[in-house]
């Protein structure tokens, strides 16, 4: 069971982490940006967004799965906690840098995420009470 | 951060909760969840296509806020949407405000201000 867990976890983050890197390949290669149907061919002829769009759908479908058996609290930190592999691959595939104040507001959102996700379980706790 | 950056942030924010919100409408409207009848009534609902909608026009308003951003960036203020999804939850479906989840909330938006203002 734990297997599954950390499994279903690591895979979620992969494939969210995947997706917004795709994102960013996509965005850059569509440049420059612009409201009209050339930046849509422009999109839509980039191999990136298909990727993007496969790990989109994966993730969901790695969330539905998992959420049918894994604990609130954990599942819902685990669902917003890309944004630490994310930056990272940040770091090594843009060459973005990270600063000071960024790591200070990342640290602050992963605090607050940690928090959100122990209301969940703490409100779950309270419903499975009351039932 | 430029106002065009700043639009497309709040557009993105928007039209995610609005999609949220669409699901969720989706989800709770009863139907007849019966095979065939099930997918008919699910595709017959106006949330739906509004969720459905809304996902279209984020999906290509977070592809234009990334090309002005760079991705560490642009995840770390995105993740304010958890804070909307939370008051709307909060008016529309009566979800409860903890002091765990008032405390989740400030942590979030204080950092959403840190990596902004960077």
């Amino acid at each position: 069971m734990r297997k599954f867990y950390l499994i279903g976890f690591a895979l979620l983050l992969f494939f969210d982490t995947i997706g917004q890197t795709s994102f960013k390949l996509t965005a850059n290669h569509s440049e420059p940006l612009e409201a009209n149907i050339d930046w849509l061919i422009r999109i839509f002829t980039n191999p990136f967004v298909y990727i993007a769009i496969f790990a989109y759908i994966s993730t969901f479908f790695t969330w539905m799965v998992l959420l049918k058996k894994a604990p609130v609290g954990p599942a819902f930190a685990a669902s917003h906690l890309e944004i630490v592999t994310v930056m990272f691959v940040s770091i090594w595939v843009f060459n973005e840098e990270i600063t000071l104040m960024r790591s200070i507001g990342a640290a602050l959102i992963v605090l607050g995420i940690i928090f959100l996700a122990l209301a969940e379980k703490e409100i779950n706790q309270r419903q499975e009470i009351s039932k | 951060m430029s106002s065009l950056v700043i639009t497309l942030w709040i557009l993105n924010v928007f039209f995610d909760t609005i999609g949220q919100v669409a699901f969720k409408y989706a989800a709770i409207n009863p139907s007849n969840r019966d095979g065939w009848h099930y997918w008919s009534d699910l595709f017959r609902n106006h949330w739906l296509w509004l969720g459905i909608v809304s996902y279209i026009a984020e999906f290509l308003l977070w592809l234009a806020f990334l090309t002005l951003v760079p991705l560490s960036q642009g995840v770390l203020i995105g993740s304010i949407n958890i804070i909307t999804i939370m008051i709307v939850g909060r008016l529309l479906f009566k979800e409860l405000l903890t002091r765990y989840r008032i405390i989740g909330m400030i942590l979030i938006t204080a950092g959403v201000i840190c990596v902004g203002i960077s």
